[in-house]
């Protein structure tokens, strides 16, 4: 049986399964022998318990999952406040027993199944965003936030067949870390280009990204590179960030050791060039899986910066869960190695409805009316899955 | 030993990092601050954090208390808190920087470093101090090339010295150097 029609198979199985990009095409998990729903209580354990597991050679020795937004914060003591929302799972992870490598193609169409009313719903109106928008702004000027990244969702009824929605996904926007996760009650769908943690041994490495180009005809790497350098907001932004990773990764690196490894480089995409920095350092010898996914997450490049305050700024505002938008998603080995990335781009289908959040930064020199037209482009790439 | 207080910034490893290495470090929220730690630390920096020094009122005392006792260092909010301590205003500025690279001069005589001296750093402030100010035995020794904004103060006498800008970023050049004139001053 061919890759191709093993994943047909499994799909109509009605398995549970996951699908993460990987150096050349994507690795499957599936036939999950354990699945650990996330709780406030029971998260510090799972992460610490997974490298004390005794085999671990297996390529299927590791647990893959996603965690949410709200479970982070509380995780590094930031409260959420009571929101509205679908009530959905604060984290999820997967102990898989197969794994099985895919090419970069994926053949696999479903037109039929797909069931949704016409049009997205916005959760903030242009008006309200403009509203928000301006107090920000008013907390940059007092100092309270650098930078802060407002996050608009739009959500739909639909019934999808998620294979069929990452196929097509990933055709158009194939990105290094896209990932997709079927399981009996929920999918995730995403194309998020950003890792948070590559760790291998005692060397780990985060990639930020801040700056975003849509590509046209007249554009080329050079000429990308050149707009991001004159461009001083999104230098400003992109600053912040590498300044806010190196510190981050400071927490839990040898003093030295952390180094801006590629220093604002553009990277091409099918549709988008991203400006992009690499930066990487040694782990001290005592550090656990925990202090690291305490230090890095959530990711600060699509919070805002610092990363505290400007948490406790959003979580005042928003009223609506984010649930997995600004998560991580990736895995755990059991040797103690792990990746994870930033949960943006994303889909999450649940109780038959489709979610797609979106968000853009809002620093000094940020225009509202752009940055909400910013996010409707964004979520646009997403919502044009489902015509 | 040198003590850290964190204002909870994005930034604090960065500054932990820098002075680690001269010397040990020891780095606490200022809201968790370890006394017996405070107690026994040569030098105290006040990191660099949101929002403004009168947030902070345990910085304040701890400033007061040690000042002339211990050396003091201020990055960022930092030195805004020991200008607050020290009677000056801090307001809000026009133009505002958060993550910017700019050139700053040295300005005074009675600088560690070299008068006239010119260097790009990393600023992430919508703060400044409102001028003219005074205090005794201190001096505003740096200031941005453009805007002539003060970027350092020095006082020498009692070993307090603070920066506007981020000596620890990686938006300045040459910020170890910096903090090794300092902190063997």
């Amino acid at each position: 049986m061919n890759k191709n029609n093993y994943l047909i198979n499994l799909n109509n199985s009605k398995k549970p399964f996951i699908i993460y990009k990987s150096n050349n095409g994507f690795d499957l998990y599936t036939d999950f022998s354990k699945k650990i729903i996330l709780t406030n209580k029971n998260i510090e354990n799972f992460i610490n318990q997974n490298t004390k597991l005794k085999s671990k050679n297996k390529e299927t020795d590791i647990f893959i999952g996603f965690f949410g937004y709200e479970i982070l914060n509380n995780l590094i003591g930031v409260k959420v406040k009571k929101q509205k929302g679908l009530k959905f799972s604060k984290g999820i992870f997967y102990k898989p027993e197969t794994k099985v490598k895919l090419p970069n193609k994926l053949n696999y169409k479903n037109l039929e199944i797909v069931k949704f009313n016409k049009s997205f719903k916005i959760n903030i109106s242009k008006a309200s965003y403009k509203i928000i928008f301006d107090k920000f702004k008013k907390k940059i000027k007092s100092g309270e936030t650098y930078q802060i990244k407002i996050c608009t969702k739009y959500s739909n009824k639909a019934q999808i067949d998620a294979l069929d929605f990452f196929c097509r996904l990933v055709k158009t926007n194939m990105a290094p870390e896209a990932f997709m996760i079927k399981d009996k009650d929920y999918s995730i769908i995403s194309c998020s280009p950003e890792n948070l943690i590559n760790k291998k041994n005692n060397f780990i490495t985060t990639k930020p990204i801040a700056g975003t180009l849509k590509k046209t005809k007249k554009l080329n790497k050079t000429k990308a590179l050149a707009f991001f350098r004159k461009n001083l907001k999104e230098t400003k932004e992109h600053n912040m960030i590498v300044d806010m990773e190196r510190s981050d990764l400071s927490k839990i690196c040898k003093v030295g050791t952390v180094k801006i490894l590629r220093k604002k480089i553009v990277e091409e995409y099918k549709d988008l060039y991203h400006y992009v920095s690499l930066i990487g350092g040694r782990l001290k010898n005592n550090v656990s899986s925990i202090d690291i996914i305490k230090a890095m997450m959530p990711g600060g490049s699509v919070i805002g910066c610092p990363k505290i305050s400007t948490l406790n700024l959003l979580n005042n505002q928003e009223k609506e869960n984010r649930n997995i938008y600004t998560g991580s998603f990736g895995y755990f080995k059991f040797n103690g190695d792990m990746r994870f990335n930033i949960i943006i781009r994303s889909i999450l289908n649940y109780k038959d409805r489709s979610e797609i959040s979106v968000a853009s930064g809002v620093v000094i020199d940020s225009n509202a009316k752009h940055e909400f037209n910013e996010n409707y482009i964004k979520g646009k790439a997403l919502m044009d899955l489902y015509k | 030993m040198i003590y850290i207080i964190d204002h909870q910034d994005s930034f604090t490893h960065n500054v932990v990092h820098q002075f680690e290495n001269f010397d040990n470090v020891v780095c606490d929220n200022y809201n968790q601050i370890n006394n017996d730690k405070l107690n026994r630390s040569n030098v105290i920096v006040l990191s660099p954090g949101p929002g403004s020094p009168k947030n902070y009122p345990i910085s304040s005392s701890i400033y007061k208390k040690f000042k002339g006792k211990k050396k003091i260092i201020g990055i960022c909010l930092g030195f805004q808190q020991i200008l607050y301590c020290e009677k000056g205003k801090i307001i809000e500025q026009k133009k505002i920087y958060h993550g910017y690279q700019s050139k700053i001069k040295v300005t005074s005589d009675n600088s560690l470093f070299k008068k006239n001296r010119k260097f790009n750093v990393g600023r992430y402030h919508s703060l400044k101090l409102k001028e003219p100010f005074a205090a005794k035995n201190f001096e505003i020794t740096m200031r941005c090339a453009i805007s002539n904004t003060a970027m350092a103060i020095e006082n020498n006498k009692e070993k307090i010295y603070g920066f506007q800008f981020h000596p620890e970023s990686f938006l300045t050049e040459n910020g170890n150097l910096l903090i090794k004139k300092i902190l063997s001053a």
